[in-house]
């Protein structure tokens, strides 16, 4: 099946979504430090997993003041792709290609203050069902690679809900409106205060509408052609009719609820009301 | 022939008289707009089903028989969940405007106060998140979040402790209920003469 509406919306969503937070909050930290060596059975026999502490390094050079790697330092000296080394951001990772184990590698990334996911599971799975790893982005005297692949808190699971198209216009335009909720998994209530924020003021934003095909991240994780630019992206399609806020409502699960779960995180939710303006199947 | 006087007293006159008479045939129409209103508002399936309670059937069809939506949205025992929409309703006022200069017709403009469906939204708060309302969501989707974390805090609702069945994303059945019975008599009070 060819991408459909709903594919794009949810990649134009999710991208949108992580340059605002990013760029109104500066919800980031760049860090300098050791990467790990550990074993990853799925990867094959052609890279070597090193890992940092962090999940989620930022990929948009957008983001003023984010430092975007471009490779890791093995021994001191710089290793870029060009050297045979990938860059798993979603995973905090560098991937060096070779046997070796006993390298010594460090790396300097700005690391998100929240993972962002896109998710099928239900709030309910979400807050009360999953258990998670936390991944606080505070700095520990003992650090250790963080495991790959499984969603680690703080985080922002984003779902696309409903969609419904209305009558708008002669000859046929529909007002298609899609409900997207976000379910925010805090440390504490200064993160959750702050992401609720930024994003109550999000209402009447534009969000340009990208192909699926403009998801930036590799299958290893890395920057598709070496480098992200949110903005320069998006420049490219400015001339298609994009999506928009309509509107946008924050909520937070009550401290009487919190305290039933088994877990310590503040719980919040944003719910978006997407619109858009479309002839359907163009 | 009337007289020059006459006929300016006439004139005078008949608005006043008019508008008195025009108020009371309005007014007594919008008593019986507003009273079926409420009665039928009382009669939604999802307001029966909340009026009963933690106990009562799920005659809105919402949860296929699961549970009732009183401990599904997660109400406490006790909470009266459609009082806040049933005051707001009784509230509705008419309050006239002013007279209509129309030269061959007598006639006044009205304002009816009924609440807009978004501020019922305003105020039927999720008992577990501030900020949602579950009059809203009976349109849009409920979360089982509702159901679950009062099981976990040992079933404030009453119900909810009693089931040991998981709750499943997608078991709620979204339903028309606050926007298009605003609707409905936002046009019936508008075509009100």
């Amino acid at each position: 099946m060819k991408a459909q509406f709903q594919h794009n919306l949810t990649t134009s969503f999710f991208l949108w979504f992580d340059n605002f937070l990013l760029t109104k909050g500066e919800a980031f930290s760049n860090k300098t430090g050791k990467l790990f060596n550990y074993t990853d059975d799925r990867l094959d026999a052609t890279y070597k997993p090193y890992g940092s502490a962090y999940k989620q390094w930022v990929t948009d050079s957008s983001v003023s003041g984010a430092n975007i790697p471009s490779g890791v330092f093995i021994g001191g000296s710089f290793s870029g792709r060009d050297d045979g080394v990938v860059l798993d951001f979603d995973n905090g990772r560098s991937l060096i290609s070779g046997s070796s184990t006993d390298l010594n590698v460090t790396g300097e990334f700005a690391v998100k203050d929240f993972n962002v996911y896109i998710t099928n599971d239900t709030e309910e799975d979400l807050v009360i069902e999953n258990k998670y790893v936390v991944n606080s982005r505070l700095p520990s005297p003992a650090e250790d690679a963080i495991a790959p692949y499984d969603d680690v808190v703080p985080a922002i699971f984003i779902s696309t809900a409903t969609m419904e198209n209305m009558p708008f216009a002669f000859g046929g335009m529909q007002e298609t409106q899609c409900s997207v909720k976000a379910v925010v998994l805090a440390e504490d209530t200064y993160q959750l205060d702050g992401v609720l924020s930024i994003f109550a003021d999000s209402r009447d934003e534009d969000i340009t509408e990208l192909p699926m095909t403009g998801y930036p991240i590799t299958e290893l994780g890395d920057l598709k052609g070496g480098s992200y630019n949110y903005t320069g992206f998006i420049d490219s399609y400015s001339s298609e009719q994009g999506f928009y806020v309509n509107s946008v409502r924050t909520s937070k699960l009550t401290d009487r609820d919190r305290k039933s779960l088994a877990h310590e995180l503040y719980v919040g939710f944003i719910d978006f009301d997407i619109h858009k303006h479309r002839f359907r199947f163009e | 022939m009337v007289d020059r006087e006459v006929q300016n007293d006439i004139k005078r006159q008949a608005p006043r008289v008019g508008k008195s008479a025009l108020k009371k045939e309005v007014n007594t129409k919008f008593k019986k707009i507003k009273k079926e209103m409420i009665q039928e508002f009382l009669t939604l399936p999802v307001t029966q089903e909340l009026l009963g309670g933690p106990d009562a059937p799920n005659i809105s069809g919402t949860l296929n028989g699961f549970t009732s939506l009183f401990a599904f949205i997660g109400f406490d025992a006790g909470d009266q969940p459609i009082a806040p929409i049933l005051n707001a309703l009784e509230r509705t006022q008419l309050q006239y405007s002013k007279e209509l200069k129309e030269s061959r017709r007598v006639g006044g403009k009205f304002i009816v106060t009924l609440p807009t469906a978004e501020q019922i939204f305003s105020m039927t708060p999720m008992p577990w998140a501030i900020g949602r309302s579950w009059a809203q969501g009976i349109e849009t989707g409920i979360s089982g979040l509702g159901f679950l974390l009062r099981k976990k805090g040992k079933g404030r609702s009453g119900a909810a402790l009693q089931s040991r069945v998981k709750v499943r994303g997608g078991r709620f059945k979204n339903t028309a209920y606050i926007s298009s019975f605003i609707k409905k008599y936002e046009k019936r009070f508008r075509n009100l003469k």
